[in-house]
């Protein structure tokens, strides 16, 4: 506030008659003003990197609009800015700092020593405002939330004092929702741009508190290569974006294409949005801005239950066990000579591992009194004995080190002596077998999966569409018990009663997976509906099971499994398959995949060789 | 209708639905420890589009237990405190002896660097003044620690 007062007092000093706009000195080259990289990212105007609104403004708010209609007039919006900006007690100001101070640069307008000096609330915020460093902020997939598997991203900003990041500020952009959308309707207007979206800055520790507790994200720090004056042109900007309209696209116009506007306004000329980019997958950003060579440290922030599991494995399986039921009994456990029996450092583990549970377990529910007063105990008992080093918690592979996101894949097999060569295309994302690095184990996301297949003499077939294919095997242990569970709809080719045709089908369930070191083993129920011309029902219903195992060997990723399911017609099919993926560097792999289809009285083998290459 | 309420929310300090504080009204220096989380269901759904459900505000809330710092996004300890599931992770760094929340709470309270590893063991001595039970709410935590505090000769300055 002092300073608020000290600038003011130094604008009405400063303000002489001297000062006042002088006449302007040349005529001034609009075109090449418009053209600005600066100019066109404050103005945040389409450059072709979307196809909506080309070369007009994405801000769908007539607040951020001078001129009328200088969405869709940036000559206009510029000749209005320059009218409107130019005079020392101007309110535009006041709104536009970032804008100011750019035309005051390029037209060489008269030095102001204050030319915010009536700007209370816009100098007040930026007194308040960190402007340490910038920090790009990625939390990455967790399990069991397919659509969270492609990332978020936000930005940071941190004062220059080390202080912690708890009290650092997050940069969000979003959509803004009203929380009484059912979610179909929800995942529609998101696809459909009939969500608006905002920026909004909140403390960090809230973020912290969503992604790394709540939601169980780990979460990547980038810190950013923006020096002081590039950080200051970005912050000035986020004023002039306070409370303004965008249209929220889910594919393209996201959280994270924003941040890449944010990047042009900080370091114009950085290219990141020259081209086309059809959908904006945070970890391609993330890509992006690298590339473009604003990142310089990467940290990795561990989630709750990363964390958990990695106190759990400093602990001999019999402590683990004791530690399980010190956080359901800890007065009568702590008292106990089995528990006593271990030494300090030992307890002092075994006391922060059943800390750490009992947390994580309850941290969606509401307060309650037992689990309150167990936290509690426990927190004392860690209190009074001595800390014991433990090992850093391993860092996993960033996720901008992953595979790139779209896959294109040319092999050839046999099927029942027939010979055949297939192509498949996958737009997004990631599946059990691809090359591991970057990703989660045990978590398979597809959208858009396409297999066509040519036998000699035959017309090249549909093989297999995947619309969509989600997989999620979350491990249960001592200490979580989770739910695995997988969906998957399109179209495949299946044996139905004389021949093998296309048929259209939904099948999913839910499951239990575990992990032995490197093995996952899982059960899953399978439920089926299909849709099949052969048969006299429009659409037939099934039920069965699948088991398997996926084994991520040094090398080599190995899978085997068996299903089988009944259909209410009667027929019946069942499958057994092993899979072996050996990535080539990073955007290629070599893929073997053994199927024997089964149905009744007959049954197919198939053997195929596939080379996958991913790309970006 | 609902537009307007949006509107509205945006433009003043919104106070989110949540914001009645368990224990007492207003701001939340009612909150307990251990206070627990909700709404994760309505989370995982924002997290489809990476909605922000309802307040999306320009650095208007402090996500205190209803307490509206009206654009205020710099803590003192006292605010700090009153967040959301801050106290909880407070309380487990001061039985640990150190973390990012105590760091926090250190720098919200205007604790110079130097002073900082002192400070923190001090408080982590003192762990069963400062959290008395698991029912201790974030005004009294507050109060236990500048009573501490006072009665540490390099720590005397610091409480209010």
């Amino acid at each position: 506030m002092l300073r608020v007062v000290l600038t003011a007092l130094l604008g009405a000093l400063l303000a002489l008659p001297g000062s006042v706009l002088a006449t302007a000195p040349a005529p001034i080259d609009l075109q090449q003003l418009e053209q600005h990289p600066r100019w066109q990212a404050l103005l945040h105007i389409n450059r072709g990197a979307t196809l909506r609104q080309r070369g007009n403004s994405y801000v769908a708010d007539d607040a951020f609009f001078l001129a009328d209609n200088g969405r869709r007039q940036p000559r206009a919006e510029l000749r209005a800015s320059i009218e409107q900006l130019a005079a020392p007690q101007s309110p535009a100001r006041c709104q536009f700092p970032a804008r100011y101070r750019f035309l005051a640069e390029q037209l060489q307008w008269p030095q102001e020593m204050a030319p915010f000096a009536h700007c209370d609330e816009y100098l007040e915020w930026r007194a308040e405002i960190p402007t340490g460093k910038a920090v790009l902020i990625f939390p990455a997939a967790y399990l069991n939330s397919p659509s969270s598997m492609f990332g978020h991203t936000l930005l940071r900003l941190d004062s220059a004092e080390d202080q912690g990041v708890w009290l650092s500020w997050a940069v969000n952009f979003g959509a803004l929702t009203d929380g009484s959308d059912n979610s179909i309707f929800y995942i529609y207007r998101g696809l459909a741009g009939g969500y608006d979206g905002y920026f909004s800055i909140v403390p960090y520790v809230t973020k912290i508190q969503d992604y790394a507790h709540l939601e169980n994200r780990d979460m990547w720090e980038y810190e950013l290569t923006l020096d002081d004056d590039e950080l200051s042109w970005l912050v000035d900007h986020l004023w002039e974006l306070k409370d303004i309209r965008f249209d929220y696209y889910f594919f393209d116009e996201n959280c994270s294409f924003r941040l890449l506007e944010l990047m042009e306004v900080a370091r114009p000329g950085i290219g990141l949005l020259d081209s086309l980019r059809f959908t904006e997958v945070p970890v391609n950003t993330v890509r992006s801005i690298d590339d473009a060579g604003l990142i310089g440290s990467r940290h990795y922030r561990a989630s709750k239950s990363r964390e958990l599991n990695h106190l759990a494995d400093q602990l001999s399986p019999a402590a683990r066990r004791v530690a399980r039921r010190l956080a359901d009994r800890p007065e009568q456990v702590i008292a106990s000579a089995d528990y006593q029996s271990y030494s300090p450092e030992q307890r002092r583990l075994m006391a922060q591992t059943a800390y750490e549970y009992l947390r994580f377990s309850h941290r969606t529910q509401e307060r309650n009194e037992s689990v309150a007063r167990r936290s509690f105990t426990l927190l004392r008992e860690i209190r009074t004995l001595p800390a014991s080093a433990l090992p850093p918690l391993p860092t996993p592979d960033a996720p901008e080190d992953g595979h790139a996101t779209k896959m294109l894949s040319a092999g050839g097999g046999m099927r029942d002596d027939n010979g055949f060569g297939e192509l498949g295309l996958r737009l997004t994302y990631h599946d059990w077998f691809d090359n591991n690095p970057g990703f989660l184990r045990g978590a398979e996301i597809e959208g858009l999966n396409l297999r066509l297949r040519k036998e000699e003499s035959q017309r090249p077939v549909l093989e297999s569409l995947q619309l969509v294919n989600i997989r999620s095997l979350a491990p249960r242990s001592a200490f979580v018990k989770p739910t695995s569970w997988f969906v998957t709809g399109g179209i495949e080719r299946a044996f139905t009663t004389e021949r093998r045709r296309a048929v259209r089908y939904l099948e999913g369930g839910p499951g239990l997976s575990w992990r032995w070191g490197n093995f996952h083993p899982y059960a899953l129920s399978l439920f089926r509906i299909e849709n099949n011309s052969d048969w006299d029902h429009w659409v037939e219903a099934g039920a069965g099971a699948r088991l398997g195992m996926l084994w991520y060997a040094p090398g080599v990723t190995l899978g085997a499994s068996a299903e089988g399911y009944y259909l209410t017609n009667d027929a019946y099919r069942h499958r057994a398959t092993l899979t072996a993926s050996v990535p080539v560097g990073r955007n290629n792999a070599l893929r073997l995949d053994l199927v024997r289809d089964g149905w009744r009285d007959d049954h197919d083998e198939e053997i195929r060789l596939a080379w996958r290459h991913y790309f970006r | 209708m609902k537009r307007i309420l949006l509107a509205t929310a945006l433009l003043g300090a919104s106070v989110s639905a949540s914001a009645v504080a368990p224990g007492g009204p207003g701001c939340g220096w009612g909150n307990m420890l251990f206070e627990g989380n909700n709404g994760l269901p309505m989370h995982l759904l924002a997290s489809l589009v990476n909605g922000t459900s309802g307040n999306a505000t320009f650095g208007m809330t402090t996500g205190t237990n209803g307490c509206d710092t009206s654009g205020n996004l710099t803590y003192s300890g006292k605010s700090l405190l009153a967040m959301n599931g801050v106290l909880e992770e407070v309380a487990r760094d001061v039985a640990m002896g150190e973390g990012e929340a105590l760091t926090a709470l250190s720098v919200a309270m205007g604790v110079e660097a130097t002073d900082r590893g002192h400070f923190n063991a001090v408080l982590h001595n003192n762990f069963d003044s400062i959290f008395t039970s698991e029912n201790v709410t974030a005004a009294e935590v507050m109060a236990n620690i500048e009573s501490v505090l006072k009665a540490d000769d390099a720590l005397a300055k610091y409480s209010a």
